[in-house]
């Protein structure tokens, strides 16, 4: 038997982990951390731009997940499932440390979230110059609710029907956001360019 | 269709246009070039993905929560290959050698930023493994390979992914913090990066251990 094929046959399916998972079995248990940890901590990461608070929220959202396992049913995918609890232990936690977070289903903005129409006619597109500490440090400087759907649905490739369920909002809500947090990257990247360009 | 009207129904669109509305990109630079950024920041976006992984030392303290609770109703050294006393003692090792891996590439970072700004995923670049389109891969980074297609080879392909993903992030840091040695952030990024690149080191020298 190939490597391979000793592999395909040791790895656990995710529905045979989550059925193990419940009986207490630990390498069903870690099995299902490993098929989804990186999800989790991306999403954690991105959102509070510090490892290690983005780790202590990946523990807790998984933790969370583990202790209510026995009450899976399959009724949503499991992925949603974990996603779910990971958006809302970040959410508790920024709301714990006191930091604006804009409720998805407003659509009332300040003025400086609200992304500015300028002209702008003269500015060079976007394409091809965009490098990944650029876009990486425009989506820290982004307001946490349009931050998030950014991340579900660009970097981590939820439809919106999935973000929908997981955050709790409608679908038109999600995609309007989602408009509004790339309008605002677009203003910051441009922003930025244009800083770097009248710098000696 | 107006500008206006045009950005109104903006959200809703997927990737595809109606006639009226690639009529008026057709006509309308603003607006085409409106599509065109939001395009590239959406495509751009995918680099950020899970590029990243959390410390063993996550799943570590989920483990043993998990045993507090009695959730895990298994001996803990029924599905560990390594006593587990003997096993604590091979990860102290890792700790410090990985520690040291961030500490050579931290002087070696201070060296090239008192000379030619130089990118670390291309030192050493060994004979014949440049792969189309892809940066070579340094001698470390090769030789960690072989321990890991040797012990554990179904690995290997992911692992290679893995580095290779790091050695771009640190590549993209670098460019960063040397274009402005003040800005602290690009700085902490770089940490981050080579921190990144210590724990894939780490992972991969923990899961090869026989």
């Amino acid at each position: 038997m190939t490597d391979a094929k000793k592999q395909q046959g040791n790895k656990l399916s995710e529905a045979e982990a989550i059925e193990r998972a419940k009986q207490g079995d630990a390498e069903a248990f870690e099995a299902l951390y490993n098929l989804h940890k990186r999800r989790v901590y991306s999403l954690c990461l991105r959102m509070t731009a510090n490892t290690a608070a983005a780790e202590d929220l990946t523990q807790e959202a998984f933790l969370q997940l583990f202790r209510k396992i026995g009450t899976f049913r399959g009724e949503s995918a499991f992925s949603t499932w974990l996603h779910r609890m990971s958006v809302n232990v970040v959410l508790m936690q920024l709301r714990k440390k006191g930091l604006p977070v804009v409720s998805l289903e407003e659509t009332m903005e300040t003025e400086e979230d609200a992304p500015r129409k300028e002209p702008g006619a003269d500015d060079p597109r976007l394409a091809g110059s965009i490098d990944r500490m650029q876009l990486q440090r425009s989506v820290a400087a982004l307001p946490p609710g349009y931050r998030m759907i950014f991340l579900l649905h660009d970097v981590e490739g939820y439809e919106h029907n999935e973000i929908a369920e997981m955050v709790g909002c409608s679908i038109g809500n999600s995609k309007s956001q989602l408009h509004k947090a790339r309008m605002k990257l677009r203003e910051i990247l441009k922003t930025s360019r244009a800083e770097k360009a009248t710098k000696p | 269709m107006t500008c206006e009207e045009f950005e109104r129904v903006l959200p809703e669109l997927g990737d595809g246009h109606t006639f009226e509305q690639e009529a008026h990109l057709r006509s309308c630079s603003a607006c085409s070039d409106l599509v065109a950024d939001l395009s590239a920041i959406s495509q751009q976006a995918r680099l950020l993905q899970g590029s990243e992984e959390p410390s063993p030392w996550v799943w570590n303290s989920i483990e043993v929560a998990l045993r507090q609770d009695g959730l895990i109703r298994q001996p803990h050294l029924e599905h560990s290959r390594t006593p587990a006393p003997l096993l604590g003692w091979k990860l102290r090792w890792l700790v410090p050698a990985a520690a040291m891996f961030l500490v050579v590439f931290g002087v070696l970072m201070f060296q090239r930023g008192t000379g030619q700004p130089h990118v670390a995923g291309q030192q050493n670049p060994p004979v014949g493994v440049e792969t189309a389109g892809l940066q070579p891969m340094a001698g470390d980074d090769l030789q960690l390979l072989r321990t890991v297609g040797e012990r554990m080879p179904s690995m290997r392909a992911e692992y290679e992914a893995n580095l290779r993903s790091v050695n771009a992030y640190i590549r993209d840091a670098e460019q960063s913090a040397h274009s402005d040695p003040n800005d602290e952030v690009a700085q902490q990024y770089l940490r981050n990066a080579y921190q990144q690149k210590a724990m894939v080191y780490e992972m991969a020298l923990d899961r090869s251990l026989p």
